[in-house]
């Protein structure tokens, strides 16, 4: 019988040391009394994650079924257009969104938001096709798409990682400054060829305007404490 | 021999089982596990045929759960099991409804331990304490020891009778309810989560006499004075670590509706008080919170405010507008709502089923009775109190990795006086 020096309770013959405080047991008895079986069981059960995979089955399924009844349809009505391709390409980007995560556990988080962003991408070029617009595609969507992916991913990374809530704030302000600038420029490009900045600069000037006191309440201490003691919740 | 149920062949989920079968998922276990300590080390064989003269005998436990458009449903299982298995270091592992045959209930045997895992779906400790001692008196028949029915024991060759699968809280749902409101956040009292399915789990067992003796010197009972203790640990614990902004420290009691309104279901009749202190408002003596929890208690004994309380809870499974909702979309709906009016207002729960009384035939053949509590939603300590033959078994079972809740709490009964055994699941042995 042997007690925890610490915590005054009785311990378990086979313990080896005290469960509540993690004080090893020393007790020269025991070596004479050979091992005693523990009280609760050490077998540990495997357990498997769930499998998503039927569900994923099935959701691939209808999404594939959807599809392909419409491109059959597409064949005996409206042969003069491709009509099918707008519901053969949502299926499409939906099978990316949700039915892909289900068969890839762990997808890591960059390559999803590519994939997802990609299947939008195509899904528009297919409609681009059917309304004769390659020109907008390659000249305003792609860049867009391309300046919103930029954003997201290096907000995500940023933010992944522990920071304040202040930080996290000009973080935000950071990357839609940045989208809305993209966003200018690729529309200037195509409509005048030229880039002339205007309303992404009001944008930016307010995102800038916040964003320098944050800074400063974020790295002089005194003004970190001011903030907090009258924004606490 | 009993027989099969007869016409029924399916059941609706209490409101207690909707809610408990909208949160299971891989980070939250709805399963508990009643551990009887025998007095010899446990036989598989005469086991497995008790388990299977006395499944039939409770058709509330030979179910499986399934998913219905609006509500999950319960039906008898007719696939074979359950099967014993040899007991595992990780209690309580979260249930998948797909798997193990679909089967609701576990039986476990290790050494001495013989153990019954449930989900709480099915049934509440109380009800589960009738099936879990009819299997023990049933197991001890099997071994040759003499055994009356009768005592809290069923009879399995008798039919079960329909009371026993009644919904209490249908039958006693008055007409008023008391207001839907979320307390304000308490002291959360978690620590470091532990990777998948790991749950800790440490027993102390003490003599109910002594434990009694304290609790009669504040003038309390023994879930009273358990739970003031609990309450001044976690306090205690949030000075230490936040001694500036100090939350409310609140506990989840279940209450066992059957001791207001009679009813024999074995089914969930349970419903939960918080009680609690505030220690924003200045230090709390342990005598204090003695009285705080006492009185708290006693306000909460009053079946017109139980009734209230039922009605309330019952409210939103006969709401007609989410009746009609598709329990896709409302089990993200209950996990909200549990989460903002069942986990953030409470730092942790202390259950006591209550003492298990055994007839003197079956006593000599038990040492104790543990009762665990399965994972909860954030990495939290459960406690769970339980006596048997003038031993008591308070077990925290978590998946954290501190054990300062369970530490201060068997240290202050220490210094109370009493002395205490401390056994645990972890791999230090």
């Amino acid at each position: 019988m042997s007690y925890c020096v610490h915590c005054g309770v009785e311990l378990d013959d086979a313990a080896r040391r005290c469960p509540l405080c993690h004080t090893p047991v020393l007790d020269p008895n025991r070596l004479q009394n050979g091992e005693t079986p523990p009280s609760f069981p050490q077998r540990r059960e495997e357990v498997l994650p769930v499998s998503k995979k039927e569900a994923g089955l099935l959701l691939t399924a209808m999404l594939l079924s959807a599809a392909v009844c419409c491109v059959v349809l597409n064949l005996f009505l409206g042969r003069g257009r491709a009509w099918s391709l707008y519901f053969a390409g949502a299926a499409g980007m939906l099978w990316i969104w949700f039915a892909l995560p289900l068969f890839l556990r762990r997808m890591v988080p960059a390559l999803r938001l590519t994939a997802d962003l990609a299947a939008v991408g195509v899904y528009v070029y297919l409609i681009s096709l059917d309304l004769g617009g390659a020109a907008w595609f390659w000249g305003l969507v792609l860049p867009l798409l391309g300046a919103a992916e930029a954003a997201v991913l290096v907000l995500s990374l940023l933010l992944g990682r522990p920071h304040s809530l202040l930080t996290r704030f000009v973080m935000v302000l950071c990357a839609v400054a940045f989208f809305t600038m993209a966003a200018e420029w690729s529309i200037d490009r195509y409509v005048r060829g030229t880039w002339s900045p205007a309303w992404s600069l009001v944008v930016c000037a307010i995102c800038v305007s916040l964003c320098i006191p944050l800074v400063i309440v974020r790295w002089v201490p005194s003004l970190r404490e001011e903030a907090r003691r009258r924004f606490h919740i | 021999m009993a027989k099969e149920p007869q016409a029924k062949k399916w059941y609706r989920l209490d409101n207690a089982g909707i809610l408990y079968s909208a949160l299971q998922t891989e980070q939250y276990s709805a399963i508990y596990r009643f551990t009887a300590v025998m007095a010899r080390p446990v036989e598989p064989q005469a086991l497995r045929r008790a388990i299977q003269r006395t499944m039939p005998r409770f058709p509330g436990f030979s179910v499986c759960i399934r998913r219905g458009l609006f509500w999950y449903y319960l039906e008898p299982n007719r696939r074979s099991g359950p099967f014993l298995k040899e007991d595992v270091r990780c209690p309580c592992r979260p249930v998948r409804f797909q798997e193990d045959n679909g089967w609701l209930v576990r039986f476990y045997y290790y050494e001495n331990r013989l153990s019954l895992e449930v989900f709480h779906a099915l049934s509440d400790g109380a009800g589960t304490m009738v099936f879990f001692k009819t299997l023990l008196a049933v197991y001890l028949q099997e071994l040759g020891v003499e055994m009356p029915w009768g005592d809290g024991i069923l009879n399995v060759e008798e039919p079960p009778r329909p009371e026993e699968l009644e919904d209490a809280y249908l039958r006693y749902a008055g007409e008023r309810a008391l207001p839907l409101r979320f307390p304000p956040r308490a002291y959360p009292n978690t620590g470091t989560p532990e990777p998948f399915y790991t749950l800790h789990v440490v027993v102390g067992t003490m003599a109910v006499e002594q434990v009694k003796a304290r609790a009669r010197a504040y003038g309390a009972t023994v879930t009273e004075y358990l739970t003031a203790v609990l309450l001044q640990v976690i306090a205690q614990r949030q000075d230490r670590e936040n001694p500036l902004h100090k939350r409310p420290v609140s506990l989840v009691v279940p209450v066992n509706l059957r001791s207001f309104f009679p009813s024999e279901t074995l089914r969930n009749f349970i419903i939960t008080v918080s009680p609690g202190i505030d220690p924003s408002l200045g230090e709390y003596t342990f005598p204090e919170i003695v009285a705080q929890v006492r009185s708290y208690l006693k306000l909460w004994a009053d079946p017109h405010k139980l009734r209230a309380l039922i009605t309330r809870n019952v409210g939103f499974t006969t709401n007609r507008f989410l009746q009609r909702v598709p329990v896709v979309l409302k089990n993200p709906i209950l996990a909200l709502n549990y989460r903002l009016g069942g986990t953030r207002p409470y730092s942790g729960t202390i259950s006591n089923p209550g003492q298990v009384r055994l007839p003197p035939q079956m006593a000599p053949h038990i040492d104790h009775v543990e009762v665990i509590l399965g994972q909860a939603t954030v990495p939290r300590s459960h406690c769970c109190v339980v006596s048997c033959n003038g031993t008591m078994a308070v077990s925290f079972a978590g998946t954290l990795k501190e054990t300062d809740t369970p530490r201060d709490f068997f240290r202050f009964l220490v210094k109370e006086g009493i002395r205490v055994k401390v056994t645990a699941n972890d791999p230090g042995y």
